[in-house]
């Protein structure tokens, strides 16, 4: 069965690049997140095996909505993704219960190396 | 001032400076003693810190006069450490980093920790007293490290490494980091990390496990400071270091033995039975090179040895007051490190043989390796006076061991085994007399554990040659396989003569003992179906006999049948069957038929 997914980004860019990613590589991308407390939501809904999620966006952040969802779901298994100069807020994600960090600009494989890792560890 | 003119001088002398120290360190960790390696290093340091402080780069100044302040400390010594000289090297990247940051614009990154994290023990010292200071010793004795080196693609190695302490925790507990996991959370990108991590998963197996992150360069298991000293004296521990080259290797070698494993799947669906030749001729082709590669992870060379063996000379050399030479010859030969360990005690014993009883005054000790096929060959030979013949005649009839008429009729060479009887060796005064013999039972039992043959010449006033044969691997070996009582068993090769038929016609009786020609002697011949306490089998012509050598003399082993030699994977026996005398492992063949090892040694001892 395919592993599912759910992709928190407030760019339509980024999201759309995640879903092909994703996909191509046979995983079911099961809904999409603009913001954290969207993400909370529907987290609460499909309950993804994976989350990627990215950790600056209007309104509520990354770090928070994953706090959030680790609070109520401590297995759930989350991935940052953040750009290079924000050091401090993967440090901060991955303190706060991140499984795993993706650092933009970003590469197909390295993308699926770590997704990979994360629902299988 | 043009700012960007004087960075781009800048970085450039500084990366050449750097270069060089790194450079000098690299010959420094050869020969520590280097005063004018180390007073090079000291200048090349000072270099730096002036011309970043001029450049107003502070972190580059403070890190590179803090360099400057330990290598000052070890130049009235004259000598740095091996931690040192690592610590140093770390620097130098530490540095090199800091140059990048510079060169892209950025603030200079963080030294203090780098700093700070080091005790102040003086990198000139390498005193056990503060060596051990290195290591809280509630902590020593627990666990071992793990180092990770990451690609230098990876750009958030703090962070990385903080996912990497998280992973390493579901192994077992982390006793201590370094830098911590605080130091980490603050920022900090370290080079390595070094963990002390206490776990029952084997290193193997921690390798295997992270190798999903493609993201580690490197993995290592340094032997702590306090450890590595005991390691030195004893130069193969248990540890085995793989480089990154040679498990790409593996892995790749693995990948296409899955695509190998799909082809055939497929060629057999089809009933192409031509492609499955094929496949079988590519699974053939894997496997060897997948033997060799595993193989390369247990080899390490004779060099190690030849340090020791060189010192050991040196020593009795000064001792005795003998002025003795020593030569060495191919130390690049690679053994199993299981063999080096096991060959290390032997041949200090080889070697101190030579020169308190075989050298007189002045002479040569040699040591020299050589390969022939699967087999290593070392031999120690002195040209010293010899061991003579008679004198080990006369003893070896004095002892019991031989009858006047077989002493008589004894060939030099079988007489020499007899000095590796244990009840021959034991007496001093044999050993004055023969100058040979102390321990070297010892030596024999030595080496036919590992599955290896001893071999002892000698010329009365020209010195003796003893040649130790041992396979190159203990895992993988090559056996001749024989049937005895409707049951395929296997010996090492290294511990087969010669393989012969023999016609009854041929074969002599001494008593109750039947005899058989091989070469020039009379060698006594051994039933295996007796000693296997087998039924007796039927008549048969030609006899086959396995020419071996037991307790230093040759004998000739009758069996049902030699079937031939192959390469086999040995496998210890679990318990209760490694308690079984005679037998020392066991190994699959291709049809699932299970053979046993057939240990020699152990099988007359039971006689």
């Amino acid at each position: 069965m395919s592993k599912r997914v759910m992709i928190v980004d407030d760019a339509l860019f980024m999201r759309t690049m995640l879903r092909d990613i994703f996909e191509s590589a046979g995983w079911q991308v099961v809904v999409e997140a603009e913001t954290g407390a969207e993400a909370i939501e529907e987290y609460e809904i499909h309950q993804p095996d994976l989350v990627s999620m990215d950790i600056v966006m209007p309104e509520m952040g990354g770090i928070e909505a994953l706090t959030k969802i680790l609070s109520k779901h401590p297995a759930a298994r989350i991935v940052v993704c953040s750009a290079l100069s924000q050091k401090d807020l993967i440090l901060n994600a991955i303190n706060a219960g991140a499984k795993d960090f993706i650092v933009k600009p970003f590469q197909n494989t390295q993308v699926l190396e770590v997704v990979n890792r994360v629902v299988t560890g | 001032m043009d700012i960007d003119k004087f960075r781009e001088m800048f970085l450039t002398e500084a990366a050449e400076h750097l270069e060089v120290m790194a450079d000098i360190l690299l010959q420094l960790d050869s020969d520590p003693e280097d005063q004018e390696g180390i007073d090079a290093l000291f200048r090349e340091a000072h270099s730096i810190k002036g011309m970043a402080a001029t450049m107003e780069y502070a972190k580059t100044a403070r890190l590179a006069h803090h360099l400057e302040d330990r290598l000052d400390d070890c130049r009235p010594l004259g000598r740095i450490s091996a931690v040192g000289i690592d610590w140093l090297l770390e620097a130098v990247d530490l540095l090199e980093l800091l140059l990048d940051d510079i060169r892209n614009e950025r603030t200079e990154r963080d030294v203090e920790t780098f700093i700070t994290a080091i005790p102040k023990e003086p990198i000139a010292d390498v005193s056990s007293a503060t060596a051990e200071k290195r290591v809280d010793p509630g902590l020593a004795e627990e666990g071992f490290l793990v180092q990770l080196r990451l690609q230098e693609t990876v750009t958030t190695a703090g962070a990385r490494f903080l996912i990497l302490l998280k992973r390493l925790a579901d192994f077992g507990t982390i006793l201590e980091s370094t830098p911590s996991t605080e130091a980490l959370l603050q920022g900090e990108d370290p080079g390595q990390l070094l963990v002390r991590l206490d776990s029952d998963i084997s290193q193997e197996e921690i390798c295997q496990r992270l190798q999903e992150y493609s993201e580690i360069r490197e993995i290592t298991f340094p032997v702590a400071i306090a450890e590595e000293k005991s390691r030195k004296k004893e130069p193969s521990g248990k540890m085995v270091r793989v480089s990154t080259e040679l498990l790409d290797h593996l892995i790749n070698l693995t990948g296409e033995l899955i695509t190998n494993r799909y082809q055939m799947q497929s060629a057999v669906k089809e009933h192409n039975w031509q492609a499955v030749d094929d496949g079988v001729g590519q699974l053939a082709r894997l496997v060897k090179n997948l033997h060799h590669q595993v193989l390369q992870v247990r080899m390490v060379s004779l060099e190690s040895l030849a340090g020791r063996l060189s010192r050991t000379v040196h020593d009795l050399s000064r001792s005795s007051g003998k002025e003795i030479s020593f030569k060495v010859e191919g130390t690049e030969i690679e053994l199993d490190r299981a063999i080096v360990e096991e060959l290390t005690d032997p041949l200090i014993h080889m070697v101190r043989n030579a020169v308190d009883h075989g050298i007189d005054q002045c002479g040569t000790v040699s040591i020299k390796a050589w390969r022939e096929q699967d087999q290593v060959l070392v031999q120690v030979a002195d040209n010293g006076r010899g061991i003579d013949p008679e004198k080990i005649r006369q003893q070896a009839q004095e002892k019991g061991l031989v009858s006047p008429a077989q002493a008589k009729s004894m060939r030099d060479y079988d007489l020499f085994q007899l000095i590796c009887q244990p009840g021959f060796s034991t007496t001093a005064e044999v050993n004055e007399i023969s100058g040979r013999g102390v321990g070297m039972d010892v030596v024999k039992t030595a080496v036919e554990r590992v599955g290896g043959l001893l071999l002892i010449d000698s010329v009365p006033g020209e010195g003796a040659r003893i040649t130790l044969k041992v396979p190159l691997s203990l895992a993988i070996i090559r056996v001749l396989i024989v049937e005895c009582a409707g049951t395929r068993m296997a010996m090492p090769i290294t511990r087969v003569v010669q393989t012969v038929e023999v016609a009854p016609a041929e074969v002599q009786s001494s008593g109750k003992q039947l005899m058989i020609h091989y070469q020039d002697q009379l060698l006594p011949m051994l039933s295996l179906r007796k000693i296997l306490k087998a039924p007796k089998g039927s008549h048969l012509d030609p006899i086959p006999v396995v020419i071996t050598e037991v307790q230093g003399r040759k004998i000739g082993l009758v069996v049902d049948q030699l079937v031939g030699q192959r390469e086999v994977f040995v496998q210890r026996l679990p318990a209760p069957f490694d308690q079984v005398r005679g037998c020392s492992g066991g190994t699959i063949l291709g049809d699932g038929q299970i053979i046993f090892l057939l240990d020699l040694q152990t099988l007359f001892e039971r006689r």
